[in-house]
């Protein structure tokens, strides 16, 4: 997990979730880019974040592209961040023997038939789902994420609180993290539009 | 002690890979070739286990050659690097997995821009301004934060490079002689001499 | 490969393992899966039994899980409860039930908790092991309430009261020292919950809530979160930002409502939107 380095955060609020990763690529210490972003829509209100290794995110990343289509043919719809949870969860669990190394990280807004709730859930690299109800996080900074997360998270935020609650939870555990941080990107998911913000962070 | 530098500039990408072909602690050759030009606008180098490379690099260029007699079109930049990074993805869950580290360097004639990819032997895939491979990226990415400029003129390029190549020169502790240097831009991809 | 088939095999895939060695013998070993740390208890009484669980879940030192759920679904009228690799218990338990739902189709009974038992000790023991899950299974079938413990490698007890877990040892004090036979429901639940509470603790790997599952011939009472001893006060002060605290470098808005027509009904003089049609008839 710390051969590239990275981590990811994912949050509710009211009516809303919002879910961020970090830029960084490394290569062990040495940093390879810092445009690589572990955060990637699924559906027009699903979100997947991977923390872990690099490769492993690009191939999981298609898979997961690839399948999800395949069920949007096949259902002719579009899936539900649940479905998609289990979708992931299986799939790693699949190579329970061989796993990929990724941690990943669903946000999602349900469909506006079931209500547009929001949705969080994480996984460890063999599926092992967690539905947390407050916030989920993983990569290399995942202790420190944990920490902050507990003190500054709070029910029930509007999507503005959200922001900033997350991206401060966020750029003050990855400055604590060697192997996380040169910038970071976060989507605020509303029933009505996303909204994605780059964040300027230390670069060392 | 493998080492390559590109970088993008203003239309175009610059790739340089020293020559040196060691086995052990001898030099084997001083002129060897480690940039493939994959496609009209598409650069590859690489570097690793010796033997895997060559290999590799001609297996990628004869399925690229195939596509484009297949499609009547050449891969662009980005799909071409999307699918080098599938071929060393799934070579790691093989048996006997190549161990190459590659930068990829293309000229998109359809919207005019260069593109660079850092791949490594994981199947990891960056796109990114500037890369290096080898122990010369320690000394020249630092220098090239500094001094890259995403719109420099070919001329101001090939000052940087320079700037990095004798930097390897000057700290690496081993020579690694001289440099071949490519271009890839909307002319298409060609060796120049710096 | 890419497969361009979504049904691929049944079972494992081991495809990843030759790179993973490759990893570990460069020094990168595999990283840690979660795991329950656990308590698990179970214990019989008079025409039942009752099943307990702590919800804490953990990665190495860190809790990451306080609230997660141990008492798994085999059938309405069996439970298992896992400890161990946090993603075993759960696949594995998921996999039986939907086979046992087959099985109870198929036969047209309700299928036994020994047939559950059987099932899940033949896939433990098939995988010696190396599916790492520590359960507890308990239920009601026509031949009575019934209580096993089955271990990793496919081994199994049946006993009045079980424990398992790294609070089993914990959790066994308070049955050794409190268990009776023919116990009435409420004590067997009030044991049941000092012995998961004794795990809670007493072992590092356990803790939080307090799960208790109740199954008699009249039906199974799933007590989620029966008691919450750790229950955490309310912030003194609230930790919200003032707006615009974060500055940003860069903001793109994707809207999701792409566009929006509202007909009105007609028929209400004046609210007529539609332009330029026909107001309908009603008369």
């Amino acid at each position: 997990m710390q051969i590239n380095g990275g981590s990811v955060i994912a949050m509710v609020g009211k009516n809303c979730v919002a879910i961020a990763s970090d830029l960084r690529l490394g290569n062990q210490a040495l940093t390879v880019a810092t445009n690589f972003e572990k955060v990637f829509p699924v559906t027009d209100r699903i979100y997947l974040g991977m923390a872990g290794l690099a490769t492993d995110v690009l191939t999981l990343r298609e898979r997961f592209r690839f399948r999800v289509n395949m069920y949007t043919i096949k259902e002719e719809r579009e899936i539900e961040p649940e479905t998609f949870a289990h979708l992931v969860s299986s799939t790693l669990y699949e190579r329970r023997f061989g796993p990929y190394f990724i941690e990943p990280i669903i946000a999602g807004i349900t469909s506006p038939a079931k209500g547009s709730k929001p949705f969080i859930a994480g996984a460890d690299l063999i599926g092992c789902l967690n539905f947390a109800k407050d916030f989920v996080v993983v990569g290399t900074a995942s202790d420190e994420l944990f920490g902050i997360a507990e003190g500054l998270w709070e029910p029930d935020l509007e999507p503005e609180d959200l922001f900033e609650t997350i991206s401060q939870t966020f750029l003050n555990a990855v400055d604590r993290d060697a192997f996380s941080g040169w910038g970071a990107i976060v989507h605020i998911i509303t029933p009505e539009k996303v909204i994605t913000r780059k964040l300027q962070a230390r670069m060392d | 002690m493998e080492c390559q530098v590109a970088l993008t500039g203003k239309g175009y990408v610059l790739v340089a890979a020293d020559t040196v072909a060691a086995r052990s602690i001898v030099k084997m050759k001083h002129d060897e070739d480690k940039i493939k030009v994959l496609g009209s606008h598409l650069l590859m180098s690489y570097s690793g286990e010796p033997g895997d490379t060559v290999q590799f690099a001609e297996y990628i260029e004869r399925n690229l050659r195939l596509h484009q007699i297949r499609y009547l079109q050449p891969l662009r930049p980005s799909p071409a690097a999307a699918w080098i990074r599938r071929q060393l993805a799934d070579s790691l869950r093989s048996r006997s997995p190549y161990s190459v580290n590659l930068l990829v360097g293309g000229y998109d004639i359809a919207t005019s821009e260069p593109h660079l990819y850092w791949v490594d032997y994981l199947g990891t895939l960056a796109h990114v301004p500037y890369a290096a491979q080898g122990y010369g990226s320690y000394f020249v990415l630092s220098l090239l934060d500094r001094y890259h400029n995403p719109e420099a003129t070919l001329e101001e390029g090939i000052e940087t490079l320079k700037r990095c190549i004798a930097e390897m020169e000057k700290r690496l502790i081993v020579g690694l002689g001289k440099f071949k240097v490519k271009i890839v831009d909307k002319d298409g991809a060609r060796e120049i001499e710096l | 490969m890419a497969t361009p088939n979504v049904y691929r095999g049944t079972g494992f895939d081991f495809s990843n393992h030759n790179r993973n060695e490759f990893l570990s013998n460069k020094g990168f070993p595999v990283p840690k899966a979660q795991s329950t740390g656990t308590t698990i208890v179970g214990c019989l009484f008079k025409g039942g039994v009752v099943l307990g669980a702590d919800t804490r879940a953990t990665a190495g030192p860190i809790v990451a899980d306080k609230n997660c759920e141990k008492i798994h679904y085999l059938t309405e009228s069996i439970r298992c409860c896992g400890a161990g690799t946090a993603a075993d218990t759960e696949f594995t338990t998921a996999l039986i039930s939907s086979n046992l739902e087959l099985h109870a189709l198929s036969t047209g009974r309700k299928p036994h908790v020994v047939t559950a038992m059987t099932m899940l000790k033949q896939m433990l023991f098939r995988y010696q092991g190396h599916v790492g899950a520590a359960l507890v299974l308990g239920g009601i079938d026509a031949t009575g309430p019934h209580l096993f413990t089955i271990h990793p490698h496919g081994s199994t007890d049946k006993l009045p009261y079980v424990t398992m877990g790294s609070g089993s040892l914990a959790a066994m004090g308070v049955f050794e020292s409190g268990w009776k036979a023919d116990m009435e429901r409420q004590d067997a639940v009030d044991i049941v919950c000092k012995a998961i509470e004794a795990g809670i603790f007493n072992d590092l790997g356990s803790g939080s809530n307090v799960d208790v599952c109740v199954i008699t011939p009249e039906g199974t009472d799933m007590m989620r979160n029966y008691r919450k001893p750790n229950e955490r006060v309310q912030k003194e002060r609230n930790y919200k930002f003032r707006p615009g605290t974060t500055a940003w470098k860069k903001e793109t808005i994707r809207k999701l409502v792409v566009e929006e027509t509202v007909t009105y009904i007609s028929g209400n003089a004046g609210t007529t939107a539609a332009e330029g049609g026909d107001a309908m008839d009603t008369s």
